[in-house]
């Protein structure tokens, strides 16, 4: 379609239409930096909640005997 | 919640972006008078009108939130005039480069419609500031559901106000001397389609983003071992304030 197309007759006015489309694109762009940086920090979060569960959890469960985490790592062999 | 169905409204405003922007370029003929830099408008005219709805919804959310009490409301509104805001940045400086290259002049402070909406744009500017000096999250709330409003009702009372006026320098696009040709016609309301699926998924995006932060905070504080209701602190923020319990999906709960 492109190829078949005519060419744009930008002339003067091409950088000014360039600029104003360019202007929606970098703040489209922004945005969607700013989300990843949002959801960056978010997955941080969510990585040190995760994390401190389960040192909660362990610490509230009694250390299994030894033989059954040598019978659980036969298992998972 | 806020994410179900983002993906599809994702992909449809990609589509639907992609195909104004073909019919912009390649579809579109020139006009007589502007040539090529009349296709400024199929970018600025959209955006305006987009940013203008979206203060104006920003006011019926505001007040729906004033009548049910329900901080999602709050938060809805608040999202809504932040992206106008986004967008009305986006028409004012399209809209100084349209007016570089016609008028040659990047301001014209003696054509209404320019001054009105920067008037306009400055009166939302102050809506994040007047959130942010107030700490107490229900006061907050109810006073930025009422500047909403009251800027809310201002938008159309604007706009009908600079129709009337009697100096006309800024081109018409809608209304009766518009006169647009059949595919100019079509492809300004794809363009418009397109800038809104646009505000509505960078909306819900927000939303989205803003509700999983709110549940990550509920979920903390519930390992924390305190409890949701005492667990609330006061923090300085322009941002609406949340009131999750650890169910979020039960009704009045949620917010952010």
């Amino acid at each position: 379609m492109l190829a078949i197309a005519p060419a744009l007759p930008l002339h003067e006015a091409g950088k000014y239409v360039a600029g104003a489309y360019v202007v929606l694109f970098a703040i489209v762009l922004i945005y969607v930096a700013i989300m990843a940086v949002r959801l960056s920090r978010i997955e941080r979060e969510l990585g040190e909640l995760l994390s401190s569960s389960k040192r909660s959890s362990a610490d509230a469960q009694p250390a299994p005997p030894e033989r059954d985490l040598g019978r659980a790592e036969s298992t998972l062999a | 919640m806020y994410g179900r169905g983002l993906r599809t409204l994702s992909i449809a405003t990609v589509a639907v972006m992609t195909l104004a922007l073909g019919l912009i370029f390649f579809y579109a003929p020139l006009e007589a008078e502007q040539g090529f830099l009349q296709k400024i408008f199929y970018l600025h005219v959209p955006l305006a009108i987009v940013s203008l709805c979206g203060f104006v919804a920003g006011g019926l959310m505001a007040i729906a939130h004033l009548r049910t009490r329900d901080p999602r409301w709050d938060m809805r509104s608040y999202v809504a005039i932040h992206m106008s805001l986004i967008f009305a940045v986006g028409t004012l400086i399209t809209g100084s480069i349209w007016a570089r290259g016609s008028w040659g002049h990047w301001w014209v402070w003696s054509e209404p419609t320019l001054v009105s909406f920067l008037i306009v744009f400055l009166l939302y500017a102050t809506y994040q500031p007047l959130r942010f000096a107030i700490e107490d999250p229900e006061r907050q709330a109810r006073y930025a559901s009422v500047f909403a409003i009251v800027a809310g009702a201002f938008v159309p009372l604007n706009f009908i106000a600079v129709r009337l006026s009697s100096e006309y320098l800024h081109p018409r696009v809608l209304g009766s001397t518009s006169n647009l040709p059949a595919k100019m016609a079509l492809t300004f309301l794809v363009s418009v389609l397109a800038v809104a699926l646009l505000y509505g998924t960078l909306c819900k995006y927000e939303l989205t983003a803003k509700h999983t932060r709110a549940q990550l905070r509920a979920l903390r504080r519930q390992l924390a071992g305190e409890s949701a209701g005492t667990g609330r602190t006061m923090r300085r923020s322009a941002s609406p304030r949340l009131a999750l319990s650890a169910d979020s999906s039960a009704p009045g709960s949620a917010g952010v």
